[in-house]
């Protein structure tokens, strides 16, 4: 038997319960010592009553009291790829199907651009063309509205005193048509009163 | 989009992944899961409810509002006690406690306040006599870490409570594994001979 009594460390050894092959002497010992059985029954009564204490619950706002002051931030790869995940289909097929119709909308639209880039003269030409014919349209559609709505002297007046005159009709129409407005909701406002 | 369940099942390192994406949910999974072990950590350190959910809240914030700062080679967990107990030590240095009270908070000025300020006890005894035994002797311990030291403190709850490694302990406290060993050994002397005492 050995008579020398296991120390501190050996005892906190044997709490921990620790495997090494050194540790086998130390129980060996115990079994023999009722010295020591005691003193290592004395460090598990502590160490097991640590054990058993719980963990003790915070408020339940705790989470949202945190959040309160944590800046979330969104890094904008994360935001485009959820945007992009967002868009795309569930089932593989109709994945595959996006996938195909995206890239051949992006081909065709990458080949007109490359198309029209090299025709760049043909493309101005064709936007003035279709300019001057909007603009003189417009400018048709102008005098035959005011031809019917005032008559042809109006029209004389207004072809004599040139943009001036136009303006001052425009500015006069918009002017009585506010009036006239502002007038009638008065008088309904007056009939509900009354 | 993201489930909770989802989350539920992940490990720390993937959670926090999640978290520097942005996700609420991530950060809201990583408070859910540690905010008992770190409030309870806290509570044993500074011994005071308000105070302990202040310095809990403290903790998290500083954590989450830092998720870019931590090394995923350690444990998340390692971590976040690391800065609980920073914040739980920084707390004592500026300030002395010595009560601890399970039942309310010492500062509790009304009955209100007291019932307010006691324990939920997060606690699976299967009777109440075994709830009361466990709260009793629950009762003695907690009086009897209150007296220790707080780097004793922090290095027992650490093994004891959260069940760490000596290793663990000395990386979440940056402290050798030799001073920790001698922590927890004359912790543990200190509280044997408070619990004997009562026991007397």
């Amino acid at each position: 038997m050995n008579h020398r009594h296991l120390l501190p460390n050996e005892i906190d050894l044997l709490v921990d319960g620790e495997a090494g092959f050194g540790v086998a002497p130390l129980r060996a010992h115990i079994l023999e010592c009722r010295d020591c059985e005691a003193r290592l029954s004395d460090a598990r009564v502590v160490v097991d009553a640590l054990e058993r204490l719980p963990h003790l619950a915070p408020d339940s706002r705790l989470a949202d009291r945190v959040m309160a002051q944590v800046p979330v931030f969104v890094p904008a790869h994360v935001a485009a790829r959820d945007t992009v995940t967002r868009w795309m289909p569930r089932s593989a097929a109709a994945r595959v199907a996006a996938i195909v119709a995206g890239t051949s909308a992006a081909a065709s639209l990458t080949l007109a651009m490359l198309w029209l880039a090299m025709r760049g003269d043909a493309v101005v030409f064709m936007g003035g063309v279709v300019s001057d014919r909007l603009s003189a349209g417009f400018a048709s559609g102008v005098r035959e509205v005011t031809l019917a709505l005032l008559g042809p002297s109006a029209l004389a007046a207004i072809g004599a005193t040139g943009a001036l005159g136009a303006s001052l009709l425009v500015v006069g129409f918009a002017l009585t048509a506010v009036c006239t407005v502002l007038g009638l909701r008065r008088l309904t406002l007056a009939g509900r009163r009354a | 989009m993201l489930r909770t369940l989802d989350l539920a099942n992940l490990p720390d390192a993937d959670v926090v992944a999640l978290a520097l994406e942005g996700r609420d949910a991530a950060h809201r999974e990583l408070i859910a899961r540690y905010e008992r072990p770190v409030f309870s950590l806290v509570f044993r350190m500074v011994r005071d409810r308000e105070l302990a959910e202040d310095l809990t809240q403290d903790t998290f914030v500083k954590v989450l509002s830092h998720l870019d700062r931590y090394n995923a080679d350690f444990k998340f967990s390692s971590w976040l006690f690391k800065i609980a107990n920073n914040v739980a030590i920084d707390h004592l240095r500026r300030r002395q406690l010595d009560t601890v009270s399970m039942d309310g908070s010492p500062h509790a000025m009304t009955a209100d306040a007291v019932e307010a300020s006691r324990f939920d006890v997060a606690d699976d005894a299967e009777s109440a006599l075994d709830e009361m035994e466990a709260r009793e002797l629950g009762s003695v311990i907690e009086r009897a870490i209150a007296t220790l030291r707080p780097e004793y403190r922090s290095c027992i709850m650490l093994r004891h409570v959260e069940g760490r490694s000596y290793e663990e302990i000395a990386t979440t406290l940056d402290l050798p594994l030799g001073t920790v060993k001698t922590y927890i050994h004359r912790a543990r002397h200190e509280l044997r001979r408070a619990l004997e005492h009562t026991r007397e």
